[in-house]
């Protein structure tokens, strides 16, 4: 029961810290961003790539760097690589449908069109051959760490400790920094919290770079505790984190955190004849979700004027 | 009046050409005698394929050197089945226009399910190189292959197990729902586990090929603690479960099926894949003259040893060779009509014996492989855990 608990929460903290970015883009232009999973794929890649020395292998030749980046340096760079391209993309993708106060149809169309467009320039450099971390070379995670009968590999244990002390950090980044109330402003009331003095465009910017590092955390993560399948991982990734979302309340900081430990929680607990299909359990949670409390667990119910 | 006429002539001899180059077509089958191969060399499935390839290279060089079908060479002509059905019906296709006596290919077997009906209804032969998936033989009856079906190969590795640890009792199955191969396989591991009195089957797990998280599955195997666990997967999917589940601290047996017979399971599971027992349908270790012969062609140009891939792909151009050799040896190949002589080729090829590399074949009425020997090979990692080998058990 606790080897599965732990189990749930390893993968759940994950999806929570994914999720997050989705919620605090959400949150401030009521809008999805769905080239979230492409720029979670692009900081597995790019931290593999730092850590190996190996870049290429798809249309690119394969070729190695004579120097190799820590752990964590890699990580490092390619949170703020990515924290990068998604300011990037809000420039390119959002702000001028902003500026033209365009359909929230069309930021989705715009954003799946930098998915793509990502996605398949990663298989165009890399290919679509899996891709591991050398876990011996990070000294300091033990292969497996036992107690008990509790038995977790110690990358698991990494994701944990890692994904749980962001998550704390941003809650309280977000309750008590400046920063933080500013962001929330901009979320309540864009043109109020413009008139307040917040600049609101720095604002979303800021969070679209926020949600590009916790992409790029979230991936280097999940690539470090099982492996990079391919380019479109992401994109799988992304759609559960869409249901966490979903579930948690649509635009709510905590509710992605409930939401994402929740989904790990109940794919853990599947039972073991039916394990390969708990990928079915994000999506039948995102159903009934819809069905029974549309505004999420956490998410208030959207009145109606009269 | 003389134009009319001229027309009239011009039209007679043109109609006399077709008819006399149709009938010259029907009825010559000359030298060099084309051999037809459709086998994957685009596509992620060109892995397989471009061994394959080198398979048929090699026999089309061999047999040459030899005199070819009593004097008169082989061609070999080939074209590309990538990795997909539609791929490789438009191979076969080509094929067929270039009027091939028989065709060896596609690589996969739902390649195989697509394309070999085509030559089937034109009658002509085809030897399926790698084709291990059930009904393959069945398709029709100029349908016959080379590649062992993987429920008489599989089982040779669960014995290979059980003299490596006699005492073991507990087995774990994992397979991945979502690959037709990976679960008709597991079906027969399954059944070759259950069949044995000394084993008792403690849990089977599902999984799919996309995944890469197996925490679930690897956690309920290590519950039961078995000592014995056999993976059918792909090489991804697989070759991670093995590194999971040795990073969770199994150190059982570890049986792997065929999706994981290639060295592209190295950079997965890296140092963990150290240990897998994996059956084969050959071994270049084998004494076989026939063996001996393609694994000093396949050294003398790629320094190396050949694996199954490319054997069974030399083997399915010997087949073709020796039977067209002994239906000369009987009535002259040029005196054939195309179709009678695929007709011919075809009755030749199911009722002769072969002494191939990989030891001594036969085909039973239906087309499918009578084969003798079987090995099962252990991987053996190199100390950078990034490169191996399969080194085949005595």
């Amino acid at each position: 029961m606790l080897q599965t608990l732990l189990n749930g929460l390893c993968i759940g903290s994950v999806y929570a810290l994914f999720a997050l970015g989705y919620a605090l883009v959400f949150s401030l232009l009521g809008v999805i961003n769905f080239a979230q999973g492409a720029v979670f794929a692009v900081g597995a890649y790019l931290t593999w790539s730092l850590n190996t020395g190996s870049w290429g292998g798809g249309q690119v030749p394969l070729w190695e760097t004579s120097f190799r980046l820590s752990f964590g340096l890699s990580l490092g760079i390619s949170m703020l690589f990515c924290a990068g391209l998604s300011a990037f993309i809000e420039r390119v993708a959002f702000e001028p449908l902003r500026r033209r106060r365009a359909e929230p149809l069309l930021y989705l169309v715009s954003s799946l069109g930098v998915a793509i467009l990502l996605v398949n320039a990663l298989l165009l450099i890399y290919g679509a051959e899996t891709r591991n971390f050398d876990l011996e070379a990070i000294p300091f995670i033990p292969v497996l760490v036992e107690w008990g009968d509790i038995r977790l590999r110690g990358i698991q244990v990494l994701i944990l400790a890692v994904s749980l002390a962001v998550l704390a950090l941003l809650i309280l980044v977000f309750r008590f920094s400046l920063i933080g109330k500013a962001l929330r402003a901009v979320a309540e009331n864009p043109a109020v919290a413009g008139l307040l003095g917040i600049p609101v465009q720095r604002c979303i910017v800021y969070t679209f770079a926020l949600s590009g590092a916790l992409a790029s955390l979230a991936g280097t993560l999940v690539a470090s505790g099982f492996s990079i399948p391919g380019p479109h991982f992401g994109l799988l990734f992304g759609l559960k984190a869409l249901a966490v979302i979903v579930l948690g309340g649509m635009g709510e900081i905590s509710g992605a955190v409930l939401g994402g430990l929740l989904l790990g929680l109940f794919e853990a607990f599947v039972p073991a004849e039916f394990s390969g299909y708990k990928e079915a359990v994000a999506f039948t949670l995102l159903f009934l979700g819809l069905m029974i409390r549309p505004q999420g667990l956490l998410g208030r119910p959207i009145l109606e004027k009269l | 009046m003389r134009l009319q006429r001229s027309v009239r002539w011009f039209g007679f001899c043109c109609s006399s050409f077709l008819v006399c180059s149709g009938l010259s077509q029907a009825a010559v089958v000359s030298a060099p005698y084309p051999i037809g191969a459709a086998l994957s060399q685009s596509s992620n499935v060109a892995l397989l394929g471009q061994e394959q390839v080198i398979g048929v290279k090699l026999a089309e060089e061999y047999f040459n050197s030899k005199g070819g079908v009593n004097g008169s060479l082989i061609q070999l002509v080939l074209e590309d089945s990538a990795g997909d059905e539609a791929s490789a019906i438009n191979a076969f296709n080509a094929l067929m226009r270039k009027n091939v006596l028989g065709i060896v290919g596609p690589t996969l077997s739902q390649q195989a399910f697509a394309a070999d009906p085509l030559a089937d209804k034109a009658k002509i032969p085809v030897i399926g190189p790698s084709n291990t998936a059930k009904g393959i033989p069945q398709i029709g009856n100029f349908v016959a292959r080379v590649s062992a079906p993987v429920a008489i190969v599989a089982p040779f590795a669960l014995q290979a197990a059980l003299q490596k640890n006699p005492s073991l009792k507990t087995v774990a199955i994992l397979y991945a729902q979502n690959d037709a191969f990976s679960s008709s396989e597991s079906q027969t591991f399954q059944e070759t586990v259950k069949a044995d009195k000394r084993l008792n089957l403690v849990t089977i797990q599902k999984f799919q090929t996309t995944d890469s998280d197996f925490t679930s599955q690897t956690s309920e195997v290590l519950k039961v603690k078995p000592e014995l666990v056999i993976i059918s997967g792909l090489a991804a999917d697989g070759g991670n479960l093995v590194k999971q589940l040795r990073q969770l601290g199994y150190k059982g047996l570890i049986v792997g099926g065929n999706g994981l017979n290639t060295p592209n399971v190295f950079p997965v599971c890296q140092k963990y894949c150290d240990g897998i027992l994996i059956a084969q349908a050959y071994s270049p270790e084998s004494g076989e003259a026939m063996n001996r012969t393609l694994v000093d062609l396949y050294q003398k140009k790629y320094k190396k040893n050949p694996g199954q891939f490319t054997a069974q792909a030399f083997t399915g151009m010997q087949v073709i060779v020796e039977a067209l050799q002994k239906i000369d040896q009987k009535k002259k190949i040029s005196s054939y009509e195309l179709a009678d002589l695929r007709q011919e080729l075809n009755k030749q090829i199911l009722s002769q014996t072969f002494q191939t590399a990989l030891g001594t074949i036969s085909f039973d009425k239906e087309g499918e492989i009578l084969q003798k020997s079987f090995y099962v090979a252990e991987i053996k990692m190199d100390s950078d855990n990034k490169n191996g080998k399969f080194a085949f058990l005595k």
